[in-house]
């Protein structure tokens, strides 16, 4: 049947032709210095946020960058908050809930696009399709001020924050405002069931938004332990010299892929192709390692000797497609155990 | 100089009727004075003359000039008039001298030196002269009143309306300023409307008074009129003290009450008939109980007061349910619990009409 | 006295402007409001509906914000009662040292933003690293704090604190009326000094208690920022913030409308009661001449009455204002104040790395001046032609102006929300919607003091100048605007203040371009920076008292409005 098999190829042709100008779209550099700025709705922690877009305004002088700093809930809110208002605002997407993307994605509200260097990336950083990638990680850990807490006291699982002397000391964030922490309770909840957050709840939890705040309430000591938060976010609070110890639970630290994307609606869509190709770039991934503490899928980059590697860590990672889905159910039932 | 028209001119608030089918001439050059309890509808009529508000009925002349009818209004800036307020309403931004001075902006022809001359000539007369640069703020209760006079007089109005201006002073200033305007107006001679409540203070400064009462024009006539010839019993007690005495006419020239008989002079009543006659407690003479005579009345003192210049005495007259007012001089002096007689002359029994207004007492 | 004239004679020349004001306050009002109404009872796919009503009352965690909000409220009036009555008292009637300052201290905290005031209090007062927890722990070796703020008493203790005014200002000005003569009147016909306080001067000061009482009931019931500041971290909700929280992703807009309504009908319920209860006695009794005020001397009590003003003080401006300070200038909040821990980092990173910060303040004073401006104008306009009852119907004019007053922010936002998301008025995403917003809550404050300002200029003023020969318009000029210049530059301030300290609304209506700064502090607190929380919220207080400084220079009096 030649004439099925022609049509058939045509068809793939058109379907490749249709698909081609995204992919093929290199960034042209004169019209993203037309555009003159993109505009960034990210997750990422504000001063590490910040330190990109100043690199990257160094780098491409005379178009700079809008950073919209706020929790992964609050950007997907946004982003579907004004496209209700037909507002087109956002060039570039980026939360630490990979549900999101692929919620977008079934929306298409993403423009396919594959940036440069991501070749090398392993696979749970990369949409197969070709429209959201991994450029950042991290994993969810259990935080203590060494003040106030002993490292023979300090827990050192999952399980022993359940105790009863945790009461009135613990603080978690909330995975109604935050990717990483929805991953989370995901993954845990995987683990050990929602028992698990039921019990949890009863040492009278105090409750922040961002994954990034548990590491102040540790390191000011208004709680001494998180029972989860950024692993980063510690990491960096540390550095700064704060009473802060991190532990890595050994049933497994949940991994936080958060992707990026840009809009199919995207107003500067040079400048956004153009921004996205270089925070891929090995010297922003590096620095994202180095000043941020993050984990990064690129693998030249180099890790500060006192963190483990990613590889050394058993890591959980639940499915994006199951966070999608399931996330309702987590905020309702976090809202549930833990009050608000 | 023109004359004011007032003919049929009514007003309404909501249902309630604030002046009813008022007529009133006040002739040119002539000070009138409304007079009425509050709420009988002179500061309506005044406002209404002054063109802050519309008639429901009737119209406002002034000279031939039709300046209000139901169809249109001559705003008050174009109706050549001046005001003075109760509140005197002088501005407080403004110092003494541009508070009189300002309506002379708006009259054509007068140059800015013109209008300083006649402002510092008025300030003279009001005996302003030194306060120019001063504040309304920091001048006395009876300098802001000439103020607002002065304001009033410098643009040689056709028609000066006063709105209660003395109530807001002290007793002794307010006698002072009563003769003032009198003094005044028979200087200027410009045709006035005068409201006020007070019945001593319009028979002082006016030419004739327009008594108002609930809306209506109850009588108009000089200060000696209403006086001696009250229409009204209302008239009759508002202005100066009274005794009136209901009865039945009992002849064409006499009414009786109980056990009493009065004569009245005139005669024309029709026998059987409700009748009231008004009696000035100064026409009533004391005289000794004995002395009879056909109008002679006896009656016991029940209660006296001393007043400096005479005394006043509440008479109760024997077989009638009266008491009478008597003004009497100071001697000789009759003390509570004394019979005495009672003569009152058939000319000071003045009848009066049933009042005009429904439910006035 | 004869009532004053309706219309001015030229109705018909009047009649587009009160058409455009009419017009004005429908766009401002009917339309959101209609349109929250509507959501409420709308199914998803079209059509009439009570289940929105049903599945939010049904909800025991919406049940839960309505009690929660319910206690808060109750009790911030009673401690708003307990402390702002007293304090009144004896700023007005006694001779405590230093009436003036705490006079001043608690105008400053009535135009504190009262989430700056949580800020505040969550580094004063956090059970473990909390300040005066911390201090109470090493002084005593205690294991446990002192205080939580993160408590329901917490929460109403912060609210209070900057509530309190309105009750002061309702006693103290009645106070300020009642001569004493009315007191002594009593006590010369045998009745002792507890006799008289039980059965002259407290009934008298009755109304203004519970209209001061309902004031900051209402503030309580409407607050966003404090609760969501103190009790999200507690693990509760208000009806505020749960309505905001129905906002977030996906959102369930009909439900927030549904849970809307009740608040707005607490709100017209209560403030009609204030509205029967100071109609009704009133200040009538108050009149009469020679109105003197004997002061009441406290004898040994001078000192120690200071000394409980001067706590009250403490929690509301002194220890907060401190605890800001100290951490705009510090590394870590929570360390001692070293030289080491010193840092104007936080200043550079407010106003320079965090490019939000400098978008922000441009934003809130664009929308200040704007609001302001066209707030002052608007109430000016609206408050003329009711005072001076130009037009028919002036008396529906000064109720739309001030029925603004019944809307709870987070409820405003909602329904502008609602209804300007859509054809043929797409606001959101533009600064507009914030400007309509702000203006519609701030119309009341500036209409109140626009229309006192009317009523302080006789009508006799302006129509002295119609009978001397001015036209209208030039009585406008020469008079009325000369006269009535401080009393609008005061609306004017008092419409800015209100717009750069407004988050409730704010909050569910901004967009990543418009953040206002209220907005950004609020995103600061979900990252946990205090440092520059700090930082902005100084600028903010700097904004307000210098223009709180305006005003009392343009009123020549202070802002809380004794008519001494």
């Amino acid at each position: 049947m030649p004439r099925r098999a022609l049509a058939l190829v045509l068809v793939a042709a058109l379907a490749l032709l249709a698909a081609a100008p995204a992919l093929a779209q290199a960034p042209n550099l004169e019209a993203a210095k037309k555009e003159g700025k993109v505009v960034w709705y990210t997750s990422l922690a504000l001063p590490s946020a910040e330190k990109v877009a100043k690199l990257f305004e160094a780098a491409y002088p005379g178009i700079k960058v809008e950073v919209h700093r706020t929790g992964s809930q609050r950007i997907l809110q946004r982003v579907m908050q004004e496209l209700q208002a037909n507002i087109k605002n956002a060039d570039v997407v980026h939360t630490s809930d990979a549900g999101h993307f692929v919620l977008l994605k079934e929306k298409k509200l993403l423009a396919r696009y594959v940036p440069k260097g991501v070749e090398g990336f392993p696979a749970g950083f990369k949409d197969q399709d070709g429209y959201y990638f991994g450029l950042r990680a991290t994993v969810n850990v259990i935080a203590y001020n060494t003040q106030k807490v002993s490292a023979a006291e300090a827990p050192k699982t999952w399980k022993d924050l359940l105790d009863p002397k945790w009461k009135g000391k613990l603080v978690t964030a909330h995975p109604g405002y935050s990717g990483v922490i929805a991953t989370h309770v995901l993954a845990l909840v995987h683990l050990y069931g929602w028992e698990y957050f039921q019990a949890l709840a009863k040492n009278n939890l105090m409750l922040v938004q961002s994954a990034v705040d548990p590491s102040g309430t540790v390191a000011s000591g208004e709680r001494p332990v998180a029972v989860n938060g950024g692993e980063y976010t510690f990491y960096q609070i540390k550095k700064k010299g704060n009473p802060v110890e991190i532990v890595y639970p050994k049933e497994g630290v949940p991994l936080v892929v958060s992707p990026t994307a840009i809009t199919v609606f995207a107003p500067h869509p040079n400048a956004a192709r153009l921004f996205t190709d270089f925070s891929f770039t090995k010297e922003v991934q590096q620095v994202m390692a180095d000043s941020e503490g993050l984990y990064t899928g690129h693998p030249e980059v180099k890790y500060p000797a006192d963190k483990p590697k990613l590889g050394e860590l058993k890591l959980l990672a639940p499915d994006a497609d199951e966070l999608e889905k399931r996330s309702e159910e987590i905020k309702k039932r976090f809202v549930e155990f833990f009050g608000a | 100089m023109p004359g004011i028209t007032l003919r049929g001119l009514g007003k309404r608030y909501g249902g309630v009727a604030a002046l009813d089918n008022l007529s009133l001439d006040v002739r040119p050059g002539e000070l009138v004075a409304l007079l009425g309890p509050s709420g009988c509808g002179k500061t309506t009529t005044l406002r209404l003359v002054a063109g802050f508000l519309k008639p429901d009925t009737g119209e406002i002349r002034v000279g031939e000039r039709l300046l209000s009818s139901p169809a249109s209004v001559v705003p008050p800036e174009r109706r050549r008039m001046a005001m003075i307020f109760q509140s005197y309403a002088l501005w407080p931004h403004m110092t003494v001298a541009q508070n009189v001075g300002y309506g002379l902006r708006f009259q054509r022809g007068v140059a800015r030196a013109e209008r300083a001359r006649r402002v510092a000539g008025m300030l003279k007369v009001a005996r302003l002269d030194g306060l120019e640069a001063r504040y309304p703020g920091e001048l006395s209760g009876g300098q802001q009143q000439r103020v607002a006079v002065a304001r009033a007089l410098v643009v040689e109005p056709e028609i000066l309306l006063l709105d209660e201006p003395l109530s807001n002073l002290d007793a002794n200033l307010r006698e002072e300023m009563r003769f003032e305007i009198r003094r005044l107006h028979e200087a200027f001679h410009i045709t006035t409307l005068y409201v006020t409540h007070d019945q001593a203070e319009a028979m002082v400064i006016s030419d004739r008074i327009a008594v108002l009462n609930r809306g209506r024009l109850a009588q108009v006539g000089t200060a000696d009129a209403l006086f001696e010839a009250p229409r009204t019993r209302f008239v009759a007690e508002f202005i100066g003290k009274t005794n009136v005495v209901e009865g039945v006419a009992l002849s064409g020239d006499t009414i009786v009450r109980d056990g009493l008989r009065l004569r009245v002079a005139g005669g024309g009543l029709a026998a059987g008939a409700r009748v009231a006659v008004s009696i000035r407690p100064h026409l009533i003479a004391l005289v000794a109980p004995a002395v009879g005579g056909a109008d002679a009345l006896r009656g016991t003192v029940k209660r006296v007061a001393f007043l400096g210049d005479g005394v006043d005495y509440e008479v109760e007259v024997a077989g009638a349910d009266l008491t009478l007012r008597v003004a009497a001089p100071t001697s000789p002096r009759l003390r509570p619990g004394e019979a005495v007689g009672l003569r009152i002359d058939p000319a000071a029994c003045v009848r009066l009409a049933e009042d005009d207004a429904p439910g006035a007492s | 006295m004869e009532r004053r004239g309706a219309a001015l004679a030229g109705l018909d020349r009047a009649l587009p402007v009160w058409a455009a004001a009419a017009l004005v306050l429908v766009f401002l009002m009917a339309l959101p409001l209609g349109w929250l109404a509507h959501m409420s009872v709308t199914a998803e796919r079209g059509g009439f509906t009570l289940g929105h009503y049903t599945a939010v009352f049904a909800d025991p965690a919406l049940q839960r914000a309505l009690w929660n909000t319910v206690v808060l409220a109750f009790w911030v009036g009673l401690v708003s009662v307990a402390v702002g009555a007293p304090l009144a008292w004896l700023t007005a009637r006694t001779d405590v040292p230093g009436r003036g300052l705490i006079r001043g201290l608690v105008l400053a905290s009535f135009v504190t933003p009262p989430f700056l005031g949580a800020f505040a209090w969550v580094m004063l007062a956090g059970p473990n690293a909390g300040y005066l927890n911390r201090l109470w722990r090493s002084v005593t070796g205690a294991e446990a704090p002192l205080v939580n703020i993160f408590s329901m008493p917490g929460l109403i203790f912060v609210v209070a604190v900057y509530t309190f005014p309105y009750v002061y200002i309702m006693v103290a000005n009645t106070l300020a009326l009642i001569a004493s003569d009315v007191e002594e009147a009593a006590a010369m016909l045998g009745a002792g000094r507890l006799a008289v306080a039980l059965t002259i001067t407290f009934p008298m000061v009755l109304p203004a208690l519970v209209s001061g009482f309902i004031l900051s009931v209402l503030q309580a019931l409407a607050l966003f920022g404090s609760p969501a500041i103190l009790a999200l971290p507690a693990g509760f909700h208000t009806v505020t913030t749960q309505i905001w929280s129905l906002f977030q992703f996906p959102p369930k807009v009909e439900m927030a409308a549904a849970f809307s309504v009740p608040l707005l009908l607490a709100t017209v319920v209560l403030l009609y009661l204030q509205k029967r209860l100071l109609g009704r006695r009133g200040y009538a009794a108050v009149g009469g001449k020679g109105g003197q005020r004997r002061v009441i001397p406290l004898g040994p009590w001078r000192y120690p009455a200071l000394g409980a003003c001067l706590v009250v003080m403490a929690c509301a401006i002194f220890l907060p204002y401190g605890m800001l300070a100290k951490a705009a200038f510090s590394r870590a909040w929570a360390q001692p104040l070293t030289w080491g821990n010193l840092t104007l980092g936080n200043f550079a990173f407010t106003f320079f790395e965090y490019s939000a910060t400098r978008a922000a303040i441009v934003n809130t004073l664009e929308l200040g001046f704007l609001t302001a401006t066209v707030g002052a104008a608007l109430v000016g306009l609206l408050a003329y032609i009711a005072s001076r009852r130009l037009v028919l119907g002036h008396q529906v004019v000064a109720f739309l102006a001030l029925v603004p007053v019944v809307i709870p922010g987070v409820v405003l936002a909602v329904a502008l929300f609602i209804a300007y998301t859509r054809p043929p008025f797409v606001l959101y995403g533009t600064l507009w919607i914030l400007f309509v917003a702000y203006l519609t809550k701030e119309m009341p404050v500036g209409y109140a003091q626009s229309d006192a300002t009317f009523r302080g200029i006789p009508p006799d003023l302006e129509e002295a100048g119609r009978i001397l020969g001015a036209g209208r318009l030039r009585v406008l000029r020469d008079i009325t605007a000369p006269l009535a210049r401080s009393g609008v530059i005061a609306a004017w301030c008092f419409i800015f203040i209100g717009v750069i300290r407004e988050l409730s609304a704010s909050i569910i209506l901004f967009t990543p371009n418009t953040k206002v700064m209220s907005v950004v502090l609020f995103d600061l607190k979900e990252e946990g920076q205090f440092g520059a929380i700090a930082v902005l919220g100084l600028v903010m207080l700097a904004l307000t008292f210098a223009t709180v400084t305006l005003v009392q220079a343009a009123l020549g009096r202070d802002v809380l409005g004794a008519r001494d």
